[in-house]
């Protein structure tokens, strides 16, 4: 297990230092992705989910946000420790990334078929002949018939955009694949439909996963693996099926009894109460210890630990730890 | 854009065809101008001083605009005169274009200190009145087409710089822009390929509109003898010589004057008239 590890985030702290303050929004995310895998990266809005994402591919809006410690390493290389060159070498053959808006992730004067091709020609050595043939692949792979190679991103619908966005993550068959929140700026049945793809897709090229949504049906259709991520660390980790089934963290119980159920009797939906922890003033010891029903004196002054409750299932909870 | 799509919108503004139109005529006469005149320009003949306008009474071989206070066909010395206009502007348009483009993307695309240092020095040059920047210049390093030039590039670069500067900082947020450093390019592929065709568009169209003000100011400084120097003919200076005799012999200012105007307007529509066509909310 231990030896095709494909990413692994160690401990990893980043901040945003802005006029208005100083913003921790990770504080020691320790994450494993392992070849093949797919993880789901669940959290709220300002959790870190994109900070973390971003930081993998070293490319955290400068001057505000800062590594101020941690290692991130991809195939037991240090990414922070990497050439330009190196990067960019990294950046869409090996690790590619979908966006959420396929509304702006494209850009508005080149030709969908211009802008796939260009990534194949920057990373491969190849005629505009072949780029294009290539693109024309993926296009029908992902559904967009070959024939609309000429058109402008303005000619197609969201879904559709989606979809170019997709084929140009994985025109270089990636090891990774980051997934920024993909359909959350598409309507349900769209929705449905990129995620059938993605399935397929994922199936196909046999690509690493990390799928960073707030939407707990996503990762329970797509991903084997789930972590969930509060104040810039992970709290809980395992198995969607265990993670889901039988959650650990109060959080996790929390996120999971705020679904409607379509099932059963109708009753009040459960609700977390407070605010998200959020990171210019994060609370001490665990950050959603001001929320927590069980908390106890402990979590408000000690960060609580990692600790494996069963198999591959992991939690960061004293009460959770200890009463298991 | 679809080329079938822009040609109809060209089609259907009338800022445009009106403005391209004019446009097209002033430069093809400008050009063909050689073909076109039948008197030198620039040789006295006082015999023939003050001639009023005969107009097209006998073809191209009358004066059909008069002739000056030396005897000079003011015909021949409009479409001479429009050479050095159009040649003038043209140079200084599209020089100050690259380096205020250049400049701009480069203040807009980096921001933090040169960001800084490039907009502090286009907010200098703007506290300057150009017309003084330019009439001091002239004064110390002498009259001359060159010298034109340069000053008329140093006074108008900061236009191209701050409108550029500006559009690079609203695309360079875009996600496309986030999405290409992903997915692995160059600095440099993303500033030129990515974000600049997503500002040439007011480019053209500033482009176009600079046109028409950079003809007026040469007009101007000329107008005040610190442009283009009799007697090579200049709009400016054909009108600064009619000046004296505007109440006897209003042709010499009229014709050059109304030239002038025709021009400008021509160009400033066709500013108008791109604007509608590649605005891309229309559709």
């Amino acid at each position: 297990m231990e030896n095709n590890v494909l990413l692994e985030i160690k401990d990893l702290q980043v901040q945003y230092v802005t006029e208005r303050g100083t913003g921790n929004a990770l504080n020691g995310l320790t994450l494993t992705i392992h070849k093949g895998e797919s993880l789901g990266l669940v959290g709220e809005t300002g959790a870190g989910k994109t900070t973390a994402a971003l930081s993998v591919l070293n490319l955290l809006p400068k001057p505000a946000g800062r590594i101020i410690g941690g290692e991130i390493l991809y195939n037991g290389k240090s990414v922070q420790k990497m050439s330009n060159k190196e990067l960019m070498d990294i950046r869409g053959k090996k690790i590619s990334m979908i966006f959420q808006n396929p509304l702006t992730s494209l850009n508005p004067v080149f030709t969908i078929g211009e802008q796939i091709s260009m990534v194949i020609r920057k990373h491969e050595k190849c005629t505009h002949r072949q780029a294009d043939e290539k693109t024309k692949q993926l296009l029908e792979e992902v559904g967009i018939p070959g024939s609309r190679l000429h058109d402008y991103p303005s000619q197609f619908s969201g879904g559709m955009r989606q979809r170019v966005g997709i084929a140009a993550g994985i025109a270089l068959n990636p090891e990774l694949l980051i997934a920024d929140e993909p359909t959350t700026a598409l309507d349900v049945t769209i929705q449905a439909q990129i995620l059938e793809l993605m399935k397929k897709l994922k199936t196909q090229y046999d690509t690493s996963l990390l799928m960073i949504t707030h939407n707990l049906g996503i990762i329970s259709e797509l991903c084997e693996n789930v972590a969930v991520i509060y104040g810039g660390r992970i709290i809980e980790h395992g198995p969607v099926k265990d993670v889901f089934g039988t959650p650990l963290h109060p959080y996790t119980a929390g996120l999971l009894g705020a679904i409607p159920s379509l099932e059963g009797k109708k009753e009040r939906l459960h609700a977390i109460p407070g605010k998200i922890a959020g990171a210019t003033n994060l609370p001490a010891g665990c950050a959603f210890h001001p929320r927590c029903e069980m908390c106890i004196e402990k979590c408000k002054s000690q960060v609580p630990p990692m600790a494996t409750v069963r198999p591959g299932h992991n939690v960061a909870c004293f009460v959770k730890a200890e009463g298991k | 854009m679809d080329k079938k799509i822009l040609f109809s919108r060209m089609l259907k503004s009338k800022f445009f065809m009106v403005g391209a139109v004019l446009v097209l005529l002033i430069v093809l006469l400008s050009v063909f101008s050689p073909f076109i005149v039948q008197f030198d320009p620039v040789t006295n003949s006082l015999k023939d001083r003050l001639i009023s306008p005969e107009y097209f009474a006998s073809g191209l071989s009358g004066h059909v605009f008069g002739t000056d206070d030396l005897g000079r066909d003011i015909f021949s010395r409009l479409l001479l005169g429009s050479r050095y206009s159009l040649f003038i502007a043209a140079a200084v348009v599209l020089v100050a274009a690259f380096i205020g483009t250049i400049l701009g993307a480069v203040s807009g695309y980096f921001g933090g200190v040169t960001d800084m240092i490039i907009m502090r020095l286009c907010d200098i040059m703007m506290a300057i009145p150009n017309l003084v920047l330019a009439i001091a210049v002239m004064a110390i390093l002498g009259p001359n087409i060159f010298n034109l030039i340069i000053v008329l590039i140093v006074t108008s670069w900061v236009q191209y710089c701050k409108v550029t500067r500006n559009n690079v900082m609203v695309v360079k947020n875009a996600e496309f822009v986030k999405a290409s450093q992903v997915l692995g390019a160059k600095k440099t592929h993303i500033m030129f390929r990515q974000i600049f065709p997503n500002v040439t568009t007011q480019l053209i169209i500033l482009i176009s509109q600079q046109f028409g003000w950079t003809i007026l100011t040469e007009a101007s400084l000329s107008f005040l003898s610190l442009g283009v120097q009799p007697p090579t003919p200049s709009w400016g200076n054909m009108i600064a010589d009619g000046r004296n005799y505007l109440i006897t012999n209003p042709w010499m200012v009229f014709a050059p004057g109304i030239a002038l105007m025709i021009t400008v307007l021509a160009f400033n529509f066709l500013g108008d008239g791109l604007r509608d066509v590649l605005d891309p909310k229309k559709i």
